[in-house]
């Protein structure tokens, strides 16, 4: 008999499950935006959720009823069916974050076309009138990394740990950081490694970010460059346990997203994802949207707390050099 | 019996040749000028450093293991354990931010001890009372462990602050020695401590002898008024503890955060340590840090630049060097005799 209950309150269980999962429709007239994370959580203090706080404040800024929705990527193979979800639900804009949904994402805008879709580090080869490619120039914001690092450092030795080189943004972070660096001081011993594993645990090590960083360190590096998602930041934080030492964060301000690094952190190479991806939102309610690709700003964040310690003259340097990188006049070297 | 013993000095005599060897050639290339960039790649202060903190979660996952199985149960659920470890941590250090450092993490790893505890006292339970295979056992623990903790997870919990640095006075300046040694957490501390601590208490104590007596030959310990199943129940505990106490380190000293799944099999891994380390806490010691050590070669490699062959090939290092050795060596040891067998007394 037990038995019998038992198993009884486990099909009700079940059918509860599955009847949740159909919510009520929301009216035609509702501007419908849907966001798919890369593998991780929307709450990574990192890229995803810049995007979302993007979604979110575009539907504030809109004027008409909106229906956020998001989907936390767990595994890389879950990419389409997530996207495909919000596509059979009608959403009107789908974002989708991270270099690595690109391929899925244009194959999904062409096989719906009256979908605009918004893909962050996602660079478009050729135009999908429908797909917005959210891209930024890491390279310049690397750069002002590596020139504000160079200037720090006291050994003469500074260091880079990076989410991997399968992700073009990263290896553009990389790679300006380093020429930044070297462009301040040509002799300066820089030490930076990528992730060893794959894509889908690349961002999401903040073990192996910690004791890389503690490795560098213990190899004299004094600034820490910590790019990489959960990763990065877990490089970051160990830095912040030792005297003395400066790190840099990565895509969004990090003094507000990682409380813990504070003591250490100098600054952070931003790339302004949220008003970004709120600004193309905003566009395909216009009906204004941008195919192709579309630049997003990048730059250093406020000092913060260590303002004090950065002399007036290097400050103004990098904002010069900061309108040097976007005249064109100065060049990191990167993509060319 | 007298050819286990043989191996099983053979290889503690092994492992502490080998770490004393390396630390040899790590004080010579730091203090000479022989530290050209390769050696220093492969015994430069940072890959010891690197070598030490990867192996600690492995020694005391290997320290659980011993204190289950020379007891006779079979713990593969030292996963679980530390993943209770790790969760009960942060949700403890989360709670208690505002507290003085001191005091929250002293907390924290505290419930990491009662949650890893608690743990085990199940898997006890569904070993000794239901007589579950323990294989399954350890299994539920691992599954119970990692649904849990992801569902209680909220991705918005924040700690801050975690184990610093404690610089042993006059021994951390002894070179090389003294930077990899004596300037550590205190859960590195700890769990170095522990592993001589239970090789002394395993062979040279009552208790010890009891252990090993029950994962031998219960009837025998039985039959001299030995409680059986209590020393079992009391070991399995002490075991998740440490095992909880491995999550706690890398919560509270290693990362500083939590992660869903954030172990990433390194449960399993110790698990080999202590196979490969013949059961003993000197052997196993010496497996981890082999391990550790193939992990900060991998790390140094990639730091240096200096090899030109893809990285995907380095990244392979670690898993061929656990291959070689498991498949070579972990063939001739020889696990407790009554291990995994259930006991009744007659």
């Amino acid at each position: 008999m037990r038995k019998y209950t038992i198993g009884l309150v486990s099909v009700v269980l079940l059918l509860s499950l599955l009847l949740s999962a159909c919510g009520g429709a929301a009216d035609d007239d509702t501007f419908k935006i849907g966001l798919v994370t890369d593998v991780g959580r929307v709450n990574d203090r990192s890229f995803n959720q810049s995007a979302w706080e993007g979604v979110e404040a575009a539907a504030e800024a809109l004027d008409m009823p909106t229906d956020i929705r998001y989907i936390e990527t767990m595994d890389a193979t879950d990419y389409e069916d997530n996207i495909r979800q919000f596509i059979q639900e009608g959403y009107d804009v789908i974002v989708t974050v991270g270099f690595a949904l690109g391929d899925v994402t244009i194959r999904m805008a062409q096989e719906n076309p009256d979908i605009k879709f918004i893909g962050v580090d996602q660079f478009q080869g050729e135009v999908v009138p429908n797909v917005a490619g959210l891209i930024f120039y890491e390279d310049r914001a690397g750069y002002l990394a590596g020139v504000l690092a160079a200037n720090l450092t006291e050994s003469g030795t500074i260091a880079g740990v990076f989410g991997t080189d399968l992700v073009p943004p990263v290896v553009a972070f990389k790679e300006g950081y380093e020429a930044g660096a070297r462009a301040v001081n040509p002799n300066i011993n820089i030490i930076s490694t990528y992730h060893p594993g794959d894509i889908g645990q690349a961002f999401t090590d903040p073990e192996w970010g910690a004791a890389t960083a503690a490795q560098a360190i213990d190899q004299g590096a004094d600034v820490i460059f910590g790019a990489g998602g959960v990763t990065g930041n877990g490089a970051l934080e160990e830095t912040a346990t030792r005297e003395g030492l400066y790190c840099i964060g990565v895509d969004s301000d990090q003094w507000h997203t990682v409380p813990g690094a504070r003591p250490c952190l100098v600054s952070s190479a931003m790339k302004l994802i949220t008003p970004a991806v709120s600004d193309l939102i905003q566009m395909a309610a216009a009906g204004t949207f941008p195919g192709g690709n579309y630049f997003g700003d990048a730059g250093l964040a406020p000092f913060h707390d260590f303002a004090p310690q950065i002399p007036q003259a290097l400050q103004d340097e990098l904002v010069s050099i900061r309108e040097g990188l976007e005249s064109g006049a100065i060049s990191t070297g990167y993509g060319q | 019996m007298y050819t286990w013993q043989k191996v099983t000095k053979f290889l503690s005599r092994g492992s502490v040749i080998f770490t004393f060897l390396l630390f040899l050639l790590a004080v010579i290339v730091d203090q000479t000028d022989m530290g050209t960039v390769p050696l220093r790649v492969f015994v430069g202060v940072s890959a010891l450093n690197f070598t030490l903190r990867a192996a600690v979660p492995l020694m005391l996952g290997a320290m659980s293991g011993i204190l289950c199985e020379r007891s006779g149960i079979i713990n593969i659920g030292i996963e679980g354990m530390m993943l209770a470890g790790a969760f009960g941590a942060f949700a403890v250090k989360v709670q208690t931010n505002a507290m003085p450092l001191g005091l929250s993490l002293f907390l924290s790893t505290l419930t990491a001890l009662l949650l890893g505890g608690l743990m085990a006292y199940i898997h006890a339970l569904l070993s000794i009372r239901y007589k579950v295979d323990q294989i399954i056992g350890g299994t539920v623990i691992i599954m119970l462990a990692a649904g849990l903790s992801s569902y209680f997870f909220n991705p918005n919990w924040m700690s801050v602050g975690k184990f610093g640095t404690i610089e042993i006075p006059l021994l951390s300046s002894i070179p090389v020695l003294g930077r990899v040694l004596f300037s550590n957490g205190l859960i590195t501390y700890i769990a170095l401590l522990l592993v001589i601590f239970l090789h002394v208490m395993l062979f040279h104590s009552r208790w010890g002898l009891r252990t090993r007596a029950v994962g031998e030959h219960p009837r025998a310990a039985d039959t001299v008024g030995i409680n059986v199943n209590r020393v079992r129940y009391v070991n399995t505990v002490l075991g998740g503890m440490v095992a909880g106490l491995a999550g706690a380190f890398l919560v509270l000293e290693a990362v500083g955060q939590f992660k869903e799944g954030m172990t990433a099999g390194r449960g399993f891994i110790a698990l080999a340590a202590m196979i490969f380390g013949n059961w003993t806490p000197v052997g196993a010691f010496g497996a981890s840090i082999l391990f550790g050590y193939t992990q900060a070669l991998q790390n140094e490699l990639l730091l240096a630049g200096i090899v030109d062959i893809p990285r995907h090939f380095i990244s392979m290092l670690p898993y061929v060097v656990t291959i070689v050795v498991v498949a070579g060596i972990v063939g001739r040891t020889r696990p407790p005799a009554a291990i995994g067998k259930v006991y009744e007394s007659e």
